[in-house]
């Protein structure tokens, strides 16, 4: 998968970081060669983190740009109203809603457990735990649906001012990025179930968990903005 | 000297505002010639020629800090003479002699004097469609509010310049100096009416306001009890 | 030239020549390819964007007239603009300029083009991903133009949009069309967002062997600060559009104050944005400027660290001037203050850039080719741009001329002063190695020159103008008294942008005769330095044969003395470089 992305991808070999040509001394060219020493190919220098995951995380970083635009507005109009919540509007569960953190909290756990099954290139456990990982994320997703269907039966909608519009709005964005992230997950498992997938190449299955703790740990930050303050 | 640029200035801060005008159209106009004479006459000498080779450097470190401290120092100073105005405009307002109520709407400007209760929002409040009578040398407290969209209060002669916005009242000050008949544009878009939404200001002088306060039973010649 | 071109054999890579047609030219993961899709792209739409300023400029001088042509589009008024279609034209045109022209053009196709020809990568680190991220960006394109045709016509509040205007449909009587919009700019943000991941990744994994970050050529260094901003500001943006698409369709009330909304949150959140982004269309130009000044004076550039640390202090000064755009929104006069001391700050790094490029070329050998003269031009046209935004950044200046025309002509002088003179330097600069044609010089000055003087004659006297009083955004600006002695200025200046796009066609003419008969381009017409006049013109696909090149020096030796030639090509093996040579 990694490969079908990336032309140059392979793993570091060769010498760390050849700095420079220009600084060393004059070399003996090789002989019947032309240049200025051995062909430098495959790349020799060394990243400190490979394309895939160097890349999820600037995703990452742009997701928490995304949230911080919705977080903030969110603060300017909590800010701006007079009593927040606003009264008659149904109160949300933040009990219920503290458990489903559990849950959520739970599938990183499960994740990270995933990964020491990766370094001990144990596939049968990999596979367990990123099954039992997108379990848990979709329990939290199916829980989440369920709520928002009886605060819409309470009466509050997106239409219902300041306090809908933010609910929605915020919580219905990580819920959108829960989805997605789990679809990932899905598609990994399926790779890992398949057959396709070799330890000595993990940098889609890193990336996948990398984002997985995103947005798991995205969740507390919302909880504590929407729910509690 | 341009003043011909700019239009008549004939309220109190408006003098603060064009002097800052000025200086900042002299010190950007002293650089900009600098700049641009430095940069045509290397075009000229060093223009591509037989046998010129060019100069083999990398820069210059002691020039590159003056070219850094230098502008840093003129920017700030012009920070701070910055100030004083921007305070006086809009942080340091001074005491009202006169409120006025402006509401915005697509596509005007609805002004309402208190009427003779002098107090606001009773039935009795006077208002007018895209004019603005005020007395000359009062401090006028604008309180802009807008009941659709976003528009600008914008009166060119007075420097004044202020968004109304839906939701909240935002006030704004002016004191002008000369009687006269101001034009009073809306400055920001607001609608296909946007161009065409404008008002007049018209500036009396005290015996004249008084006698227009009170024809129309404004109930605004005296300091409003708020 | 060097061992490496010279000895160009490629023997391993050759399957990749036997793609179809579909996978060469339209779904083409070759980084190159997918820069000249971006390129075309942006020239399209700028032909758009420029007739639509015209329409404006019509109806500015000669208001409520017929506009020439128009009567086959607006059957209804016979060619007469009304004041919703005057909104909507400049509303699309600012549109089209900023999101599918100088962005398209310097980040979307210098970006692809140059970023790993010039580090010496074989492409992409995701080709894949760069593949999508233009067609995700044509499919933003053809959202943003389909508004066009949608009942209620295009979006109408502004480049800006300000709630509540844009968010409530009663409002401007756009319906679909501002919808769009938002969604157009969505999708936008997610192609941007693939694009910038790919970049910075490509700059910091895959660099050849000896490119070290301070090696860099100057160009590389803005589009990878370029790709940073682009990465964090489009996310605030689309999380504002989606409020507002929101707003609209939902009938959430994040803009709407009887729902508890507050309409000056969305613009925080566009100049959070959009503040940035101005970046993002001036610094790709700054990189180029920087690129082809040493080029043409054969000399290196002036304090190359200092060009690259300012174009970082830009970019993390970009963050906190936002509130310049808001001056007389009603935002805390406090506030005011502060952004008026970080926007003062932040004109010291365009003066150092400013002043090392006067450095760059003092005790040069100046050569006035085509790519030259748009180049200089950028420098010039930039620091007017640039004063002008001085007098802004004054808070009670501001009050006077904000929303007036001293804005228009600050705008104009940035962005095609500064952007569009930089995009076309870099079109005239590396066409020879995208098409592996040269262009024709006599029609780069017949389109170089009058462009250049009609580009003054239209936006200079704006200036003018806006210091009268003229209010932007204005229909008919001879509905108001004070500016009806301005007239005249209008008129000229509409004379001036006729002039300045008919100073185009010279090169829509150039640009399509060079590319198919144009003479062949060798592989380092310039005598430059960087890598990417290492590999054949057009490079092919993987860009190098076998042997990638390794570098050897940082990328503007120029006239060392002691050899022979005047410039020094980084790839050039180390045994060649005299003594007079800096070492890096
Ligand atoms: C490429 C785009 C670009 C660039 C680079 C800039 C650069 C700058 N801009 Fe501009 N700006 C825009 C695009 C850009 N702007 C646009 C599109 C708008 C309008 C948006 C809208 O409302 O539609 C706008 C609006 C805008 C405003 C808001 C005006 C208003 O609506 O009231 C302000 C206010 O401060 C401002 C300031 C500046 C400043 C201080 C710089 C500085 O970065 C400039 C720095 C450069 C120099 C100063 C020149 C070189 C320096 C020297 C030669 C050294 C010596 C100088 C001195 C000592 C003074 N800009
Ligand atoms: C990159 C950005 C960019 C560029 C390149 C331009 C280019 C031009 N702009 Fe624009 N403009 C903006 C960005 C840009 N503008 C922005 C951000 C605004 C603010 C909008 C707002 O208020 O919301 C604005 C607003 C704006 C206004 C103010 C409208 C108003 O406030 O009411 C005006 C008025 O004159 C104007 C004019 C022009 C002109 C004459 C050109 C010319 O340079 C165009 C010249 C180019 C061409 C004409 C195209 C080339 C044509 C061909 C190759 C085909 C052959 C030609 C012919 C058949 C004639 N622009
Ligand atoms: Cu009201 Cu513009
Ligand atoms: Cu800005």
């Amino acid at each position: 998968m990694v490969s079908a992305f990336s032309v140059v991808d392979a793993p570091a070999r060769g010498p760390a970081r050849r700095t420079t040509g220009g600084d060393l001394p004059p070399r003996l060219p090789p002989p019947g060669g032309d240049g200025d020493g051995p062909d430098r190919e495959p790349d020799p220098r060394r990243p400190i983190l490979d394309n895939a995951r160097l890349a999820t995380l600037f995703l990452i970083v742009a997701e928490v740009m995304l949230f911080a635009g919705l977080v903030s507005g969110f603060f300017v109009l909590r800010l701006g109203a007079p009593v927040w919540p606003p009264p008659l509007e149904p109160r949300l569960p933040v009990a219920a809603t503290a458990v489903n953190t559990l849950v959520l909290l739970a599938s990183s756990v499960a994740m990270l457990a995933a990964r020491r099954a990766l370094a001990e290139r144990d596939l049968a456990a990999l596979a367990r735990r990123v099954g039992v990982t997108a379990a848990l994320g979709a329990l939290f997703l199916t829980v989440q649906g369920f709520e928002w269907v009886r605060l819409v039966r309470f009466g509050l909608t997106v239409s219902s001012g300041a306090y809908g519009s933010t609910f929605y709005t915020l919580i219905g964005a990580h819920a959108l990025h829960v989805l997605v992230a789990l679809l990932w997950v899905l598609l990994t498992l399926q790779l890992i179930v398949r057959g396709r997938f070799s330890p000595d190449r993990p940098g889609m299955m890193r990336a996948c968990a990398m984002y997985w703790h995103f947005v798991v740990l995205l969740w507390p930050v919302l909880y504590v903005t929407v729910y509690l303050l | 000297m341009l003043s011909w640029w700019l239009p008549e200035n004939v309220a109190t801060y408006g003098q603060d505002i064009d002097w800052l005008f000025h200086l900042i159209y002299w010190i950007t106009g002293g650089v900009f010639v600098l700049v641009i004479v430095t940069f045509l006459t290397f075009l000229v000498l060093y223009r591509d020629r037989p046998g010129r080779r060019a100069r083999y450097t990398h820069g210059s470190t002691p020039l590159e800090i003056a070219w850094t401290v230098v502008p840093t120092l003129i920017l700030v100073v012009l920070t701070f003479l910055s100030v004083p105005a921007w305070s006086r405009i809009k942080m340091q307002m001074p005491p009202s002699d006169l409120d006025v109520v402006v509401t915005a709407k697509q596509f005007n400007w609805q002004v309402a004097y208190p009427g003779p209760d002098g107090r606001f929002g009773t039935a009795d409040d006077k208002t007018m469609l895209d004019e603005m009578h005020v007395p000359v040398g009062k401090v006028i407290h604008v309180r802009l509010r807008s009941q659709d969209v976003i528009h600008s209060f914008f009166v060119p002669q007075f420097r004044i310049k202020q968004d109304a916005v839906p939701g909240r009242e935002i006030v704004a000050w002016f004191e002008a100096v000369k009687p006269g008949k101001y034009e009073w544009p809306c400055a920001e878009l607001c609608g296909f009416g946007h161009s065409g939404m404008r008002g007049w200001v018209y500036v009396h002088t005290a015996e004249d306001y008084a006698k227009w306060a009170a024809e129309n039973a404004t109930g605004a010649q005296e300091t409003p009890k708020r | 030239m060097s061992a490496v071109s010279a000895a160009y054999v490629d023997t391993e890579h050759a399957e990749h020549h036997e793609l179809g047609f579909l996978r060469t030219y339209v779904f083409s993961t070759d980084h190159k390819m997918i820069a000249r899709q971006f390129l075309f792209l942006g020239l399209f739409m700028m032909i758009l964007g420029g007739l639509l300023a015209l329409v404006i400029r019509w109806q500015l001088a000669w208001p409520e007239t017929a506009v020439p042509g128009l009567g086959w589009i607006l059957t209804e008024t016979e060619g007469i603009l009304e004041p919703s279609t005057y909104n909507m034209a400049f509303t699309m045109h600012a549109t089209i300029m900023i999101f599918f022209v100088v962005m398209p053009i310097l980040a979307g196709a210098f970006g692809n083009f140059l970023i790993p020809l010039m580090i010496g990568a074989r492409d992409m680190a995701f080709p894949f991903l760069n593949m999508l991220s233009f067609w995700v960006a044509a499919l933003a394109g053809v959202l943003m133009l389909a508004g066009f045709f949608v009942p209620g016509g295009h979006a109408a509040a502004g480049w800006t949009s300000y709630a509540p205007l844009s968010s409530v449909t009663e409002y401007t009587g756009v319906n679909w069309g501002q919808n769009l919009w938002c969604i157009s700019l969505f999708v936008l943000g997610i192609s941007s967002m693939m694009g910038a991941i790919n970049y910075i990744t490509t700059v910091v994994n895959m660099r050849a062997p000896g490119m070290t970050l301070f090696r860099m050529p100057l160009v590389v260094w803005s589009l990878f600060i370029t790709a940073i901003l682009l990465l964090l500001a489009l996310p605030v943006l689309t999380s504002g559009v989606a409020m507002l698409l929101f707003d609209r369709m939902l009938g959430t009330s994040w803009f709407r104050p009887s729902g508890g909304g507050e309409p000056l949150l969305w613009q925080h959140l566009f100049w959070y944005f959009g503040h940035p982004e101005v970046y993002i269309l001036i610094l790709p130009a700054m990189g180029i400027g920087s690129e082809i000044l040493p080029v043409f004076a054969r000399k290196p550039i002036f304090g190359y660290h200092a060009m690259a640390f300012s174009m970082i202090a830009i970019a993390f000064l970009s963050w906190i001037v936002y509130g310049h755009h808001m001056f007389v929104s009603g935002m805390n006069p406090t506030l005011g203050l502060s952004f008026m001391i970080t926007t003062m700050i932040i004109a010291v790094p365009s003066a150092i850039k400013t002043f090392n490029w006067l450095g760059t070329l003092w005790g040069g050998r100046i050569r006035f080719t085509v790519p030259m003269l748009n180049a200089l031009a950028f420098v010039s046209m930039f620091v007017i741009g640039g004063l002008s935004g001085i007098f802004m950044a004054s808070t009670p200046v501001d009050i006077f001329i904000q929303d007036t025309y001293f804005i228009v002509a600050h705008i104009h002088y940035v962005v095609f002063g500064g952007s569009i003179f930089g995009a076309f330097a870099a079109i005239y600069y590396w066409f020879p190695k995208m098409f592996g044609r040269m262009t024709n010089p006599a029609l780069g000055h017949l389109h170089f020159w009058p462009t250049f003087v009609f580009f003054n004659m239209t936006f200079f006297p704006m200036h003018i103008l806006g210091v009268g009083g003229h209010m932007r955004r204005i229909y008919n600006p001879t509905q108001y008294e004070m500016l009806q002695p301005l007239q005249w200025w209008n008129v000229l200046i509409t004379i001036g942008a006729i002039g300045l796009g008919l100073a185009q066609i010279p090169f829509v003419i150039n640009f399509f005769w060079s590319l198919f008969a144009g003479r062949k381009a060798p592989v380092n017409p310039w005598n430059a330095t960087t890598l990417e006049w290492s590999a054949p013109s057009p490079p092919p696909h993987l860009n190098w044969g076998p042997r990638l090149p390794t570098v050897h020096r940082g990328p503007y030796e120029y006239s060392v003395p002691g050899s022979s030639e005047d410039f020094l090509p980084q790839w050039e093996p180390s045994s060649a470089v005299p003594a007079g040579a800096r070492r890096h």
